[in-house]
């Protein structure tokens, strides 16, 4: 009787193959990919940032100058990226060049996940860098990022609607702009659905903006680490703002949520709102709805309570950085090289960018819109460089909830500036 | 569902008590090998078990005893600090109203979804039968579209501007509801998600227990209308005794469903207004994935296994005590 013999032998072997599968499972395939992964580099942009006809060419370029290298260029969306991103950076073999959000990139620069690039700051350009983005790709005096390309904020406004409620010229002020608001309802305030401006309960970007133009800030550096002063006059002052043009436009959009849900420009190109404050990427979105409404906008600075100045903006985009993992980092700073140049620079100016590496702008001011943004960028500035940035960001935001709950009167404005300035610095202080 | 059924057994009739015979008999030296199989055989699954379900176990408690940021992450350094991530979150006044308000999240939650599975169940022993299929069809249904989407249904219906519920509300004269936002506090967060995770929830509740009723022969029921049972009396003699094994197992599973939920609180708010609807699922979202911080909540995933334990032990109890799923 030898059958059960057999029989155990065959689950031994079973057990041994298993858990040969698991031991065995990872040598395998980063050996694997190693050997087969010579000559390719890996390159990761965003969705909607550089245009198709771009990196065409420049992956064109790049092949025919290094013989025998394959760019293997993909496109990643924005959605769950901060993830996909911690991921791929513990991976052995992760992307040889990435586009990380500028707000993200102090947290990965401080995790030293990323290859210091401080010597080779001047062959990507160095002396052109735009100085909002240019801070949150250095950590602790190295350069980690290379400034890839940036988009501000502006107010963009229905022409034809300012025309018809006798406003000649757009507002240079925050007066001004509350009397084009006063102006604008009273003559189009008998349809109900009318706004004269759009602006959502959470729509931090433009938050920042009153803040900064009422001498506040997010927060300040304190030795090493950050202090949160959102509590601090200048920062009140700008909360306050912010709900001074909510109730006076008399706009519906949710005080909950931000500008992304719903999609303030679906909402904009349902012709009903006079004016929004967005990037003017957004209006070709608008335009999907009613596709005559690109000839009607036009666009202004966000006004500045001192008449005359237009407010500071965040100045949102991308950096370009190379993990410390990567394989080919040579190869990827060649990559960088091109990318940064000139040349480059110029067609994503043309896309409606303000370029990183490139302080020639002359293709972003032909387009009306582009040229705004354009000028407004120069006085951009970007939120406090602390690695933990990101995750105030993809968490809960304290400045979203400080809006809701100030703007819905919930809670007082020393009460709701005190608690976001708590819970904030329980995220970056110290 | 049968193998919890109540079936009577006489204690002595239990079969193969071999494995512990005595091995001393010559006649049953050749029974080595037939002892050993039952064994062997098990061995696949239980090395599949292990790795499975173990191994990530093991891992998560030596997570949570280390610092385990992005950085220790990529360089694969090993920092082991002793009991600091749990310390941490044990002092952290903002971790126990979480824990408390998702205990009482999970209770009201299961405790709904049992009452109203149950209506539902007895109702379709006494339906006519068009009218049950209709009811289980709609059952179905709600219980077959995939969770995210009915979030977004959900969503849209309570929508602040375009919500139909608010519109309704409107029409039949109740004028305030224009414009009212149904997430402005923890607790209407919490109701309509709560709502919403009972719409998935109910129809397997119900059909489970529907199976149970469906178990006990008419004839029981006849007995007792011929005694002169009223219908709760009906119910508490005949209907309840039945279906009570099920439902211990029902409110296991749906306390462990619903304690670890995480997908629909996430989609409504992100655990928001002001973080007044987080519960300790999305804690652990926002310390691991979104702040990097892998240790401390694999601290909280191993809090929350202790909590489910407690809340779940007299079950588990019973589960390894009783013969033949035998619960009471």
């Amino acid at each position: 009787m030898k059958r059960w013999l057999k029989l155990a032998a065959g689950a031994a072997a079973l057990t041994l193959a298993t858990a040969g599968c698991a031991g065995s499972g990872g040598g395998d395939t980063a050996t694997g990919s190693g050997g087969s992964d010579g000559g390719t580099l890996t390159v990761w942009l965003m969705d909607g940032s550089a245009p198709d006809s771009l990196t065409g060419a420049l992956n064109k370029e790049f092949e025919a100058a290094h013989a025998g290298v394959k760019v293997n260029y993909q496109i990643q969306p924005w959605n769950g990226i901060q993830q996909k991103l911690t991921t791929a950076l513990a991976s052995d073999t992760p992307p040889d060049v990435i586009e990380v959000g500028n707000t993200q990139t102090p947290a990965f620069a401080s995790d030293e996940v990323l290859t210091d690039l401080s010597a080779d700051v001047n062959s990507f350009n160095g002396s052109q860098w735009l100085t909002g983005l240019k801070a949150s790709g250095e950590f602790e005096g190295k350069t980690y990022g290379v400034p890839f390309y940036a988009a501000n904020r502006e107010v963009l406004y229905r022409k034809d609607m300012f025309e018809q409620a006798g406003i000649t010229a757009p507002p240079t002020s925050d007066a001004e702009w509350l009397d084009d608001i006063a102006k604008l309802k009273a003559k189009f305030g008998s349809d109900k659905d009318f706004q004269a401006l759009y602006l959502p309960g959470q729509y931090w970007y433009t938050l920042l903006s009153f803040i900064w133009d009422n001498g506040g800030d997010v927060a300040k550096a304190e030795g090493k680490g950050f202090k949160s002063t959102l509590d601090s006059a200048g920062s009140k002052a700008g909360l306050e703002f912010y709900k001074q043009l909510v109730d006076a436009s008399g706009t519906t959009a949710p005080k909950d949520n931000d500008e992304a849900t719903p999609q303030q420009a679906g909402i904009y190109g349902g012709g009903k709102v006079a004016m929004f404050i967005g990037t003017p990427g957004e209006v070709a979105t608008a335009a999907k709805t009613d596709p005559s409404i690109a000839d009607k906008t036009g666009a202004f600075p966000i006004p500045s309570k001192t008449a005359g100045q237009t407010a500071p903006v965040f100045l949102g985009g991308s950096n370009l950085v190379i993990p410390l993992n990567s394989k080919h980092a040579d190869l990827a700073k060649e990559y960088l090289k091109l990318l940064t140049s000139t040349k480059y620079m110029s067609q994503m100016a043309a896309a409606g960018y303000v370029p990183g590496t490139s302080t020639d702008t002359s293709a972003l001011d032909k387009d009306p819109l582009g040229g705004v943004m354009a000028k407004a960028s120069k006085n951009g500035r970007a939120v406090p460089t602390s690695p933990k940035w990101g995750e105030v960001e993809s968490g809960q935001n304290p400045l979203k909830d400080m809006l809701t709950a100030y703007l819905t009167g919930k809670k007082s404005i020393d009460q709701a500036t005190a608690d976001a300035n708590a819970a904030l610095d329980k995220i970056i202080g110290g | 569902m049968t193998a919890t059924k109540v079936v009577p057994m006489p204690a002595g009739a239990t079969p193969p008590a071999s494995a512990r015979a005595t091995p001393e008999k010559p006649r049953r030296r050749t029974g080595i090998g037939e002892r050993m199989m039952p064994y062997l055989l098990l061995l696949p699954a239980l090395v599949a078990v292990l790795v499975l379900l173990g191994w990530p176990t093991i891992q998560m408690l030596g997570i949570s005893l280390r610092k385990l940021d992005l950085h220790e992450l990529v360089t694969g350094k090993a920092v082991w600090i002793g009991f600091d991530n749990y310390t941490e979150e044990l002092t952290d006044p903002e971790f126990w109203s979480v824990a408390v308000r998702t205990v009482v999240f999970t209770a009201l939650l299961v405790a709904a979804t049992l009452l109203v599975a149950l209506v539902i169940a007895v109702l379709m022993r006494h339906l006519n039968p068009v009218v049950r299929i209709i009811l289980q069809i709609s059952l179905v249904l709600a219980w077959a579209v995939p969770v995210i989407a009915t979030t977004t249904v959900f969503q849209w219906i309570f929508d602040q501007q375009y919500g139909i519920l608010n519109k309704t509300l409107d029409r039949l004269g109740f004028h305030s509801f224009i414009g009212y936002s149904w997430f402005s506090t923890g607790a209407s967060t919490l109701a309509v998600i709560g709502l919403l995770v009972l719409w998935q929830a109910v129809p397997f509740v119900a059909f489970t227990l529907y199976a149970g009723l469906l178990g006990v022969p008419r004839e029981q029921y006849e007995a007792a209308g011929i005694d002169g049972a009223g219908p709760w009396q009906t119910f508490r003699a005949v209907s309840w005794p039945a279906i009570r094994p099920i439902l211990t197992m029902v409110t296991f599973l749906s306390v462990l469903w619903d304690f670890n939920m995480f997908g629909q609180v996430w989609a409504i708010r992100q655990g928001g207004p002001d973080g007044a609807s987080t519960t300790l699922a999305i804690l652990q979202y926002l310390k691991g994935i979104a702040g990097s911080h892998f240790g401390s909540a694999a601290a909280i995933a191993t809090i929350m296994l202790v909590l489910l334990l407690l809340v779940t032990g007299r079950y588990v109890q019973l589960l390894v005590r009783s013969k033949d799923g035998e619960l009471a």
